[in-house]
């Protein structure tokens, strides 16, 4: 009944150590040192520092299942196991800065580009090396105690600290976003975010701590106020929070917010979100294909450069030469509305083209060859064959810019309408194919494709259908990454696009709409916003699947609809029953004795 | 019983896997509204006989014919929707789905909604997706009040093994057959589960006028649904008739308790 020997909260303290270790390695503690998040005490840096060792304690502090049964960690034990755990994350990671000192910086740095001087003395506090560590080590041990203690204080005390915490550091990080949407809202900005630091300042910070822990208090006692009222008035006229009037007010709300939002936020961001409904709409086409129909296609970028290419080369775009500018070999001078229908049915004829060879493939041999024919996207473009046609790798430009009656969407401000607009349209018509017969047959196909065959599925037919269908909704992300981008080189067309948009479509949950814009907003916004981990953004995107892998399978947005409805479910299960078990009373009766035949003949099978 | 009006008629039909004959010649007349019991020892060809009546084989030599006409080299898919729908011994049941989903699967190839009508939800369309659950839904309540009601929004997978049976039969009711084969329908299912389904394969011919052949192991339910028993054995059919006379086959007793040793 001890739980975990001591010397597994040892080994999960080094194995923390090893974190803290790779982060400094990979430059992720000494390269953000003066990205202020709150005044000039809570850096970046430190906040990586602290994290791990808080991490683990709150870790090590989980309730363990023993023999079915479910233990909390008592208290004054989760704090002994998340110091012990602490400290030697602290004596680990110290130790390392130490050998690294003793060793020679430079001669670390030759293969460890991000070890400085700088770097351990940031680790150490500036003291002696070996001093240094013993600081950490001390510090380490009381943030892992912390984080014991934290994961075992009551719920009501957790919850809104969290939420604070959280609330703060997003504030923080959000300094370049934030700022400016007040600039634009003509709000004073100074009480917030310091302009000497960059980060929120301690009052601003204290001020919305308050409002975190309020918000999340309230959200509590709403939330436990509709409990009350669903456990006593049944299913029926238990609508909480207002009902249909308080909701219908919200989706207003949140539609003004949608369309405000370029406005409010200001150019930066909105090139970003731009770039988040690129990558959504191709989410959403790969969806079908990956999600519904379950093919795993890796060359999905085919589609994102024949949506991109045929638009510019339909709106007359021409073609990049080292002397200047040259017309298509085969070029139109159509408007861009008009030329979207034609881009679609021609990414929907590539979807049937790519789809017919690949037919009889599955899983990871047709997830090989599709990423074979990803890799030829930038080969043909680049190729002489197609040069005439696409300027090689110089590209084209003066693709349109989409203009409605003179209005223009290049500025990513306007790009943002066209965009939301398109995604908008791609979110209508995913989710009613996925509700019609073609959707249960994609699904039935994904869950086995030889019974889907036996229960009147036309396998082949609706395998192409997914390509082209997937293939028309990604090119229509093609499409509007001309227009927002107005030019095109091969370098834009890179095998790394489809995994990207994989990541966001597995990151959001397979086959979940809301999934695919979240997948989106965190994949491709987040980096965007955060301009300062560009470099880390495959290191994130690693992380992030990884993680999504172990933890939650089934993406960060998964099927809600049923989650929501398993209370209701629930109580329908109660009615059903009481009202089937007199039915259940006269089958009893009727099969009660099986009357034992003699088993004719001499036949005994 | 006795319309003369042949459903699903075999002809000489053989299939063999790398010299080993599953199904050696095999001939089987079915005529409609019949119950015909296939029985045999483990590996006489009976789930073979299935394969490859419903597509998922084609056969070496022979014939399969629906109602007089040839089925030999169409697709599975296709063959569904000229009326065969069949269970398996193993239940293969798309187990994410929902139970009233798994049904409406069945009503795929009695619809038509294609791409732009899924997209535009035409009057049409809404109306053809009405008629698919409400027929699903009959299918399903055909085995009583087991798979309807809050279970319909339930997935497969929570089903028991008896239940998974019958949305599997369900799932080919939703078909709208006019020949069902059932393999095994009541493997695995306790007595009273087992004497339940004899009932509901008689209700399938008798209430919904189904062609319907079984292959079942159980001699009560055999004894209790059959019209015609056929007994097979390496892939021939050994002995056919009712079941008082396939029961007291010689070779049939033989195939089942073995053979004398040859001295």
């Amino acid at each position: 009944m001890t739980g975990q020997p001591m010397s597994s909260w040892i080994r999960a303290g080094l194995a923390a150590a090893a974190t803290s270790i790779f982060l400094a390695a990979v430059g992720l503690i000494e390269r953000f040192r003066d990205l202020n998040l709150v005044g000039e005490e809570v850096t970046f840096a430190g906040l990586v520092m602290a994290v791990v060792p808080f991490g683990v304690g709150y870790v090590l502090a989980r309730p363990r299942i023993e023999r079915g049964e479910r233990r909390e960690v008592p208290l004054p034990r989760a704090a002994l196991v998340g110091a012990v755990a602490g400290i030697a994350a602290g004596l680990g990671f110290g130790a390392a800065a130490v050998a690294v000192d003793a060793f020679g910086v430079d001669r670390v740095r030759a293969v460890f580009l991000n070890v400085t001087e700088g770097l351990i003395e940031l680790v150490t506090f500036g003291l002696p090396p070996v001093a240094g560590a013993g600081v950490l080590a001390v510090m380490s041990g009381a943030l892992g105690a912390l984080g014991g203690a934290y994961r075992r204080s009551p719920e009501r005390w957790r919850r809104p600290l969290g939420t604070a915490v959280v609330a703060v550091l997003v504030l923080g990080f959000l300094q370049r976003i934030v700022p400016i949407a007040l600039d634009q809202l003509n709000l004073e900005r100074d009480w917030l975010y310091s302009r000497r630091t960059g980060g929120l300042t301690w009052p601003g910070a204290a001020l919305a701590a308050v409002v975190a822990v309020l918000a999340s208090v309230v959200k509590a006692r709403l939330a436990e106020r509709w409990r009350d009222l669903a456990d006593r008035g049944g299913s029926e006229g238990a609508e909480p929070f207002g009902g249909l009037r308080l909701r219908t007010a919200l989706f207003v709300a949140g539609l003004i917010g949608v369309a405000a939002l370029p406005q409010v936020v200001g150019s930066v961001v909105s090139e970003v979100l731009g770039t988040v409904m690129v990558f959504a709409l191709l989410g959403l086409g790969l969806n079908i294909v990956v999600g519904y129909a379950g093919l795993l296609d890796l060359g999905y970028v085919f589609f994102f450069a024949t949506g991109a290419y045929t638009l510019a080369l339909l709106t007359g775009a021409t073609l990049n030469t080292f002397t200047g500018q040259a017309e298509p070999a085969l070029s139109a001078e159509l408007g861009f509305y008009l030329a979207i229908p034609i881009v679609i049915a021609l990414a929907a004829a590539t979807g049937l083209l790519i789809g017919a060879p690949v037919l009889r493939l599955r899983g990871d041999y047709l997830a090989l060859v599709t990423l074979g024919l990803g890799e030829m996207v930038t080969v043909l473009v680049k190729s002489p064959w197609l040069t005439p046609l696409v300027g090689g790798p110089n590209g084209m430009r003066n693709v349109t810019d989409a203009a409605l009656f003179g209005f223009g969407f290049r500025s990513p401000q306007h790009f943002y309408y066209l965009g939301l607009a398109f995604v908008l349209l791609a979110l209508v018509v995913s989710h009613r194919l996925a509700a019609s017969r073609i959707g249960r047959a994609w699904t039935a196909m994904r869950e086995d494709e030889q019974i889907a065959d036996a229960m009147g599925v036309n396998v082949v037919r609706y395998k192409l259908l997914a390509f082209a269908m997937g293939g028309a909704i990604g090119s229509l992300g093609g499409a509007l990454f001309a227009v927002k981008i107005g030019s095109l080189t091969p370098a834009s067309f890179e095998v790394i696009v489809s995994i990207q948009v994989l990541g966001l479509v597995i990151l959001g949950g397979l086959g979940s709409l809301p999934g695919v814009v979240v997948g989106a907003l965190v994949l491709v916004g987040l980096p965007g916003l955060l301009r300062e981990f560009e470099e880390y953004r495959f290191l994130a995107y690693g992380a992030a699947l990884v993680g999504i892998m172990a933890l939650r399978p089934q993406g960060l947005v998964p099927n809600v609809r049923r989650m929501r409805e398993l209370r209701e479910e629930e109580r329908a299960q109660d009615a059903w029953a009481r009202a089937s078990i007199a039915q259940e009373r006269e089958d009893e009766e009727e099969y009660e004795e099986p009357p034992v035949e003699p088993a004719g003949g001499e036949l005994r099978p | 019983m006795s319309e003369d009006r042949i459903a699903l008629e075999v002809v000489g039909l053989t299939k063999t896997f790398g010299g080993l004959a599953a199904l050696n010649g095999l001939d089987l007349r079915v005529r409609e509204r019949e119950i015909v019991s296939v029985i045999g020892p483990n590996g006489a060809g009976k789930s073979t006989l299935f394969n490859v009546i419903t597509g998922l084989y084609e056969p070496d030599e022979g014939d399969v014919r629906l109602a007089g006409r040839s089925i030999v080299g169409l697709k599975p898919h296709q063959i569904v929707r000229l009326g065969i729908a069949r269970t398996f011994q193993s239940v293969k049941l798309f187990p994410n789905m929902t139970i009233l989903e798994n049904a409406m699967v069945g009503q795929h190839c009695r619809s038509r909604a294609g791409v732009l009508g899924a997209i535009v939800r035409t009057p049409a369309v809404r109306r053809e997706e009405a008629r698919i659950r409400e027929r699903a839904r009959a299918a399903l309540a055909f085995f009583g009040p087991r798979l309807v009601g809050y279970r319909e929004e339930q997935p497969a997978f929570v089903l028991s093994y008896a239940n998974r049976r019958r949305l599997e039969m369900a799932r080919a009711l939703a078909t709208e057959p006019s020949v069902l084969l059932l393999d095994e329908p009541t493997a695995g299912m306790n007595p009273r589960e087992t004497l339940e389904m004899r009932d509901n394969i008689v209700r399938m011919r008798d209430e919904l006028g189904l062609t319907v052949l079984v292959i079942e192991h159980d001699m009560r339910v055999v004894k209790g649904v059959s019209d015609r028993v056929v007994a097979c054995d390496y892939g021939r059919k050994i002995a056919e008739g009712s079941y008082e006379e396939v029961a007291h086959d010689e070779q049939v007793i033989e195939a089942y308790l073995g053979r004398r040793a040859v001295g």
